[in-house]
């Protein structure tokens, strides 16, 4: 059924394929940037990942005048706001960020205080309150394929103080441009490359089934599916099969562009909490949880999660399911896809086997039913429906 | 005359919603609980549109207060236009459905928010007739009390210039 109003905006300019890093440069100098600042964390430091792209862009004349390398695991608002003065102290003129999600959306934290022009990062959260601000140019190179957030007009960033993750939605929080080569993800260990796999399936089956789905943010899911079913097995097995690695790294990005025009519900609601609450890395907690959260909704969404299923597991097969039951095999084909991963790469498919105690489960509750991310979800849920959920997922 | 009329209704649906949050607090066990968990001090400003009517209020010594005015919200919800504002204090669109329509932006934290939508969720069930409330909330709430009940102290309320 189509919603009586949508939007959908995507105005990142994608640079997909061989040879991408190389092109950097050339975006900043289009975008009138002379003295980048490199963000990225401390492990693609040391792997010389983000050293690859500091190369590129010095080789083409427009290399990174300072670079940050202490970005946490979990983006945090305190450290935005040190990036930001140092970008200003240094005369900095546009970010190039490498990395998983917590860099990106650090990133785009940092460019909202700059174009802003403010020095804290709360004295501007909210939901689509801003105006544009300062231009700053402002490029992102994702290591992984999972997060997306190389297109999405949201950043997800910790606050130190309540150790909740916030969300701060606007559409300025998107980049210019986003480099998507091959390279960047051809490194990623094969458990990584599970998890951030199904963190762009969530992303994705999330995006076609919550209230704010629209026709378009369901082409890119449905697309964006299709394409993780067909190769997340083959990435994590054989990560040097470029094919699958290119492949899963343009349907994180589908993904991401649909779950930005469409948000995303209590899979992700109950996951920042749990890893706010008890440090579960976003991936993993997405691959526990999403089955779990499918079967609480199943009763509010049974239509939209029959329709995921031609994408998971193929026309043919989802034409000889009987109509009735390809909701239900939709989620069974997720809890498969969850097995072959955890056969191919101990991927953990249990809140227990990801090292979560049941005594953390009532704080994350609490926390759980205060994300932005639960209000578009289709079923409501109250802190001891999110318990049961969590208990079925232990 | 249509804008009028849209401005006048939302003006008077938002006192009636401050009224029935008022009068919930001691009717319905959730509602009090949602309130006892605010800090002190917090504060929401509701915009409905330009040049219409604005609801401020701040929870302060166990009481919801509305103000005539505040400099500075803890919370702001701005919907976009009276359209919008009518269509979601008339019972043609929820709280969650106004997300979803991109109908309203906010400064402050998204935390806030939810603890708004579940009360207004609350308020919903109990002043909207069933087959409105089916349509725009996902879940509807058990009501602890009979409305007629929350609406014969809503209307004493006002009547003894209570809020």
């Amino acid at each position: 059924m189509k919603p009586p109003y949508f939007e959908f905006q995507n105005s990142v300019k994608l640079l997909c394929g061989e040879l991408s890093l190389e092109r950097i440069a050339n975006e900043l100098q289009q975008l009138g940037a002379k003295a980048p600042m490199l963000l990225t964390d401390a492990v693609l430091h040391k792997l010389g990942t983000s050293g690859m792209v500091a190369d590129c862009m010095q080789a083409e004349g427009c290399a990174p005048v300072c670079t940050f390398t202490d970005i946490p695991v979990d983006s945090s608002l305190r450290v935005v706001n040190e990036i930001a003065r140092i970008y200003r102290d240094n005369g900095c003129d546009a970010i190039v960020a490498v990395g998983g999600g917590s860099v990106i959306d650090t990133a785009k934290g940092v460019r909202l205080v700059l174009s802003q022009n403010t020095d804290d990062i709360l004295a501007i959260s909210g939901v689509e309150n801003l105006s544009r601000g300062t231009h700053i140019p402002f490029i992102v190179v994702p290591t992984t394929a999972g997060t997306g957030s190389e297109c999405t007009g949201v950043a997800v960033i910790r606050n130190d103080d309540t150790g909740v993750k916030m969300e701060f939605l606007s559409p300025f929080v998107q980049p210019d441009a986003a480099v998507i080569d091959p390279r960047m993800t051809a490194g990623l260990p094969p458990k990584a490359t599970a998890s951030t796999g199904m963190d762009a399936l969530c992303h994705a089956v999330e995006a076609c089934t919550c209230l704010q789905a629209n026709p378009l943010s369901q082409a890119y899911g449905m697309a964006a599916i299709r394409m993780i079913a067909g190769n997340i097995v083959q990435a994590t097995r054989n990560g040097s099969d470029k094919q699958a690695r290119f492949a899963m790294a343009l349907a994180s990005t589908m993904a991401g562009i649909a779950f930005s025009n469409s948000m995303v519900g209590a899979v992700h609601a109950i996951g920042h909490a749990l890893g706010g609450v008890c440090h579960v890395p976003h991936a993993v907690a997405m691959t526990i949880l999403l089955p779990h959260v499918m079967r609480y909704n199943l009763s509010h969404a049974a239509a939209s999660y029959a329709a995921l299923l031609p994408a998971l597991v193929g026309d043919d097969a989802a034409l000889n399911t009987p109509a009735d039951n390809r909701a239900e095999a939709a989620i069974d084909a997720i809890v498969r896809l969850g097995s072959e991963l955890n056969a191919a790469c101990g991927l953990p498919l249990t809140l227990e086997a990801a090292g979560v105690s049941k005594d953390a489960f009532a704080q994350v509750a609490r926390v759980a039913v205060n994300d932005g991310a639960l209000i578009v979800n289709p079923r409501a849920a109250d802190e001891q429906q999110v318990i049961s959920i969590l208990n079925a997922a232990f | 005359m249509k804008l009028f009329f849209q401005k006048l209704t939302v003006g008077v649906v938002l006192r009636v919603v401050h009224a029935a949050l008022v009068e919930l607090y001691r009717m319905d066990s959730r509602v009090k609980a949602e309130f006892d968990a605010l800090p002190e001090g917090m504060s929401y400003a509701i915009a409905t549109g330009h040049e219409a009517p604005t609801l401020f209020v701040r929870w302060e010594q166990g009481k919801l207060h509305r103000l005539p005015s505040l400099d500075k919200a803890v919370c702001n919800l701005r919907v976009k236009s009276t359209a919008h504002s009518f269509q979601l204090f008339t019972g043609q669109m929820g709280l969650a459905q106004a997300y979803a329509r991109h109908a309203f932006t906010m400064q402050g934290e998204i935390a806030d928010v939810m603890k708004l939508a579940r009360l207004v969720n609350i308020v919903e069930a109990y002043l909207f007739p069933k087959f409105i409330t089916k349509h725009i909330l996902t879940d509807i709430p058990t009501l602890q009390k009979n409305p007629l009940s929350v609406y014969g102290r809503i209307a004493l309320g006002f009547l003894t210039c209570k809020y």
